[in-house]
């Protein structure tokens, strides 16, 4: 992972989205939530705060190497539907974003925004996501997708570290390597959730950071 | 055997012991069924709420906050395995069904039912 890629999302104010498969983008009610995110393509960091189960604001930024521009605005999330059933669950999201976008190299901040839907479907042994995202950048539009598919080796309590498998497959139709597949290694425990991964195509590191308070 | 789980839950033990108590737990209730609200006690009430939908770690730290804020709830223990809330309440206190059918929704999961026993 690229320090200046860190260095470039904390840097880029707040807000960002990266063009990753993410966790659940709504908390309980009165819940925050923080996410890093890093891959080859891009990095982001969000922080998000939930009114209701159904609802979340988040503050957003990305840094996207693969098409050359940052990001940094405010987002909403809205739960559309979920399906809770007896041993799984599945949801479906509808987000929204707002604010500036700069390209690499100089160039002018425009005003920009995009939307996205998401929906997935989780048990305690499967997992399966997929994450549409339509951009305009004032400069650039462009649109990219990504799906996932995990499974939990075992099926641990509530409490305990919990480790999922997953295989990440992303579209971005712009950048050099439009389609890449990431396995990954998530570990979930308490309120915290990391993620590692390596994206063969692009030789690239992923790791990703998930705290809710 | 309730009323050793009641006690387990009731001290809030260790997480050991703890995961013992549910796993003893596993075996679902006979008769799923919504008792009538309870009436203001001088003991503590175990509550047991299933809900459908609840299947990660992020889920029952959801329940458990949303629950923990209200003043007539003690403890909070999530069963995945069963899909269950335990809750136990203050002693004189009470919680109705009604109240935890709203609470179960704001967490954003499903009441499948309810079943109370005295601690």
């Amino acid at each position: 992972m690229k320090i200046r890629t860190l260095a470039a999302v904390y840097a880029a104010s707040l807000g960002v989205p990266p063009l990753v498969a993410e966790a659940r983008p709504v908390s309980y009610p009165g819940g925050w939530t923080v996410m890093q995110q890093n891959s080859g393509d891009a990095s982001s960091l969000h922080i998000h705060y939930s009114p209701t189960f159904s609802d979340s604001i988040r503050l957003y930024a990305e840094s996207n190497w693969a098409n050359d521009w940052r990001f940094a605005g405010l987002q909403y999330n809205r739960l559309i539907k979920r399906w809770n059933m007896p041993s799984a669950q599945a949801n479906a999201y509808f987000k929204l974003a707002a604010g500036g976008a700069q390209p690499f190299g100089g160039g002018d901040t425009r005003a920009a925004a995009f939307v996205g839907f998401a929906t997935d479907w989780e048990t305690r042994r499967w997992f399966l996501s997929y994450e549409t995202r339509a951009y305009a950048l004032g400069f650039d539009e462009t649109a990219m997708q990504s799906a996932r598919v995990g499974i939990a080796p075992y099926v641990g309590d509530y409490g305990d570290v919990h480790t999922w498998l997953m295989l990440e497959a992303e579209h971005q139709p712009e950048a050099d390597e439009p389609v890449t597949l990431t396995p990954i290694i998530r570990l979930f425990y308490g309120v915290q959730l990391l993620e590692f991964g390596y994206t063969p195509a692009t030789e690239a590191y992923r790791l990703n950071y998930i705290i809710r308070f | 055997m309730k009323t050793l789980q009641t006690l387990a839950l009731a001290l809030g033990l260790s997480f050991a012991v703890s995961s013992a108590a549910l796993a003893q737990q596993s075996t679902p209730p006979a008769v799923p069924s919504v008792a009538p609200a309870t009436e203001t006690t001088a003991t503590a009430t175990l509550i047991k709420a299933r809900v459908n939908g609840m299947v990660c770690d992020f889920c029952a730290q959801a329940v458990e906050k949303v629950f923990l804020r209200e003043d007539a709830v003690d403890t909070v223990t999530i069963d995945l395995d069963d899909g269950t809330i335990a809750i136990i309440l203050k002693p004189g206190q009470a919680l109705g069904d009604e109240r935890i059918a709203e609470l179960v929704k704001k967490s954003g999961y499903a009441l499948v039912s309810i079943d109370r026993t005295a601690a």
